[in-house]
């Protein structure tokens, strides 16, 4: 199984450093979620562990080869990013959109081949879209539309997935339907990493969290015993009693 | 097959066109000379004059099209145009250095190291972040520097013959056209649309954001140098052969995404082939309009279509 790991690394913009000195490793087939407060880094984590943004120091890791040793088509076929913003060309219909996630397999005049056509189909069948193959992007519910670009990273069939907060701006149904294709991924050996906002959703899904703070990893819960009250409290600024979060009155921190 | 019946339709149009000029030449007389027989003069026509000008329309508006269409991919914007970001007005301003100079011979070469320094000036800024904004920031300030220092080139223009010189030139046309510029403009847009053929599929991972380009393996670096390189190519080799030409480059791309779909990738070669056909088409217009003495420039032509399709999309984008 192929393990994604990360070695003193430091990152940001221009001469600005988001995040710095992290080291993790992403277990195999697990699905880990990143927490942390806005502006905590998770993004910019996310971003340099799929090789997006350029590490400043240190480095990720590839079953112990530096991400930025690897050909980008390479390296496309083994790391899928599922984007923030959800763009796509507002013409293309569903099926085009998915095909676009098999391009690190396709030669410049390239049709797909019988194993893209797999992945497309598996990637239909795992985000539910069969019913709405053939319209268009931009006919779509937000909550579609979501669904549609999860499939297409599901499409890449890639064993490391990383999701920059999927979840965003969804309503609570599709907020669950999105968190359960990305378990049964993990079910299927994939590694997930995912930023959420949600607590209580990162509390059911996550097989570990990790607690982003001012661009460090503050706490790594490997086993998912749940986020200790302190910790909330003290990143979040926020209580959390059985998964039911309130506030905490001005001053009292 | 709907691209099969946009070859026919070129071929037929460039055969057409052999029959549009000031002899009347019939069907015998056309093919004879098409085959290398029939009179001298009849011949001298077809091939020096006739055929040049209906193939230099046809590349000049292929590399205009395919222009339009990969930059129009690449901005993910339907009103990008290698006119409106700059490339057109760096190679003009090559060639009216050339006129003020008063060396028309050399406005070939000159376009084309204007459109040269053009899309490098482009590049370096856009390469300061790479990303389709900016590239749009740089097309426009830079082809903005190139039009204020053409006006002032007018200004000091010499004398009353060389401004009227760049005057004309700027309308755009094509009477100039013989087999010498064919040979310096097809290969160059050949090449040029290559380049902007290759990135095709670039183009469509590109319409899911830049951020998801690069994870499917898509070197924005170099998409970009592709892409600026292959559109100085086709515009600076047009603009030297035929003036400035606005408009070809903004509005083909969008009558082929109505008939092809919006795939970026497929749209280069359809908008190439398309784009051809409207400038033969828009010249055989200038051609059969020009009296004596009185001549319908074709870039006053293809603006006066383009303009009202430019606001067009504009009303159209603020209604949706």
């Amino acid at each position: 199984m192929i393990r994604l790991s990360a070695k003193n690394l430091s990152s940001g913009y221009g001469d600005k450093e988001i995040i710095s000195n992290i080291s993790l490793d992403a277990k195999p087939g697990s699905l880990i979620v990143l927490v942390g407060p806005n502006g905590s880094g998770k993004s910019t984590l996310i971003k340099t562990l799929a090789g997006l943004l350029p590490a400043k120091q240190g480095d990720v890791l590839i079953d112990d080869q530096p991400l930025q040793n690897l050909d980008l088509r390479v390296r496309a076929k083994q790391i899928a990013y599922l984007a923030q913003d959800r763009q796509a060309m507002p013409s293309m219909n569903v099926r085009q959109i998915l095909e676009l996630g098999r391009a690190p397999y396709r030669g410049r005049l390239g049709q797909i081949s019988h194993m893209g056509e797999v992945a497309i189909m598996q990637a239909i069948n795992y985000a539910d879209l069969k019913n709405f193959l053939h319209r268009p992007f931009s006919q779509l519910s937000g909550g579609e539309q979501a669904r549609v670009l999860m499939g297409r990273a599901l499409a890449v069939d890639a064993p490391i997935l990383l999701a920059d907060e999927p979840i965003a701006a969804l309503d609570p149904y599709y907020q669950l339907a999105m968190m359960e294709i990305l378990k049964a991924e993990t079910s299927r050996g994939k590694t997930v990493i995912t930023a959420l906002h949600d607590l209580s959703l990162t509390e059911k899904y996550a097989d570990e969290i990790w607690v982003m703070d001012k661009g460090k990893v503050v706490f790594n819960d490997v086993n998912n015993n749940g986020l200790p009250a302190e910790l909330v409290e003290q990143v979040f600024k926020i209580h959390m009693i059985d998964g039911r979060i309130s506030p905490i009155k001005v001053g009292s921190v | 097959m709907r691209l099969i019946l946009l070859i026919l339709a070129a071929i037929a149009c460039i055969l057409l066109s052999l029959f549009l000029g000031s002899a009347p030449l019939s069907l015998t007389d056309v093919s004879a000379a098409l085959s290398g027989n029939g009179s001298e003069l009849n011949q001298q026509i077809i091939w020096e004059l006739r055929l040049p000008r209906a193939l230099l329309a046809i590349f000049i508006g292929a590399g205009l099209g395919a222009s339009g269409a990969a930059l129009q991919g690449y901005t993910r914007n339907e009103l990008a145009a290698p006119g409106i970001l700059g490339f057109s007005a760096c190679a003009a301003l090559g060639a009216v250095v050339a006129l003020y100079f008063g060396l028309p011979h050399l406005v070939t070469p000159a376009a084309l190291i204007g459109a040269g320094i053009g899309a490098t000036l482009i590049l370096g800024i856009a390469g300061l972040k790479k990303s389709a904004g900016v590239l749009i920031l740089a097309g426009v300030g830079v082809g903005a520097l190139a039009t204020a220092i053409t006006g002032l080139v007018m200004n000091f223009a010499p004398n009353p013959w060389a401004l009227s010189e760049i005057v004309y030139w700027m309308m755009g046309s094509l009477r100039h056209a013989d087999m010498s510029g064919l040979f310096i403009c097809a290969p160059l847009t050949l090449l040029g649309i290559g380049c902007l053929w290759f990135i095709g599929p670039d183009l469509k991972s590109l319409s899911l954001g830049e951020l998801t380009a690069q994870s499917l393996g898509v070197s924005i670096g170099k998409v970009q140098a592709l892409l600026v390189t292959g559109v100085a190519l086709c515009v600076g080799s047009g603009v030297a052969i035929a003036g400035a030409i606005g408009f070809v480059g903004l509005f083909v791309p969008h009558i082929t995404r109505m008939i092809f779909g919006p795939d970026p990738a497929r749209l280069i070669t359809r908008s190439a082939i398309a784009g051809g056909i409207f400038l033969l088409l828009a010249d055989m217009v200038t051609r059969a309009w020009s009296g004596p003495g009185t001549t319908l420039y074709l870039g006053i032509l293809t603006s006066l279509i383009g303009v009202p399709f430019f606001l067009w999309l504009v009303v159209r984008e603020v209604r949706t």
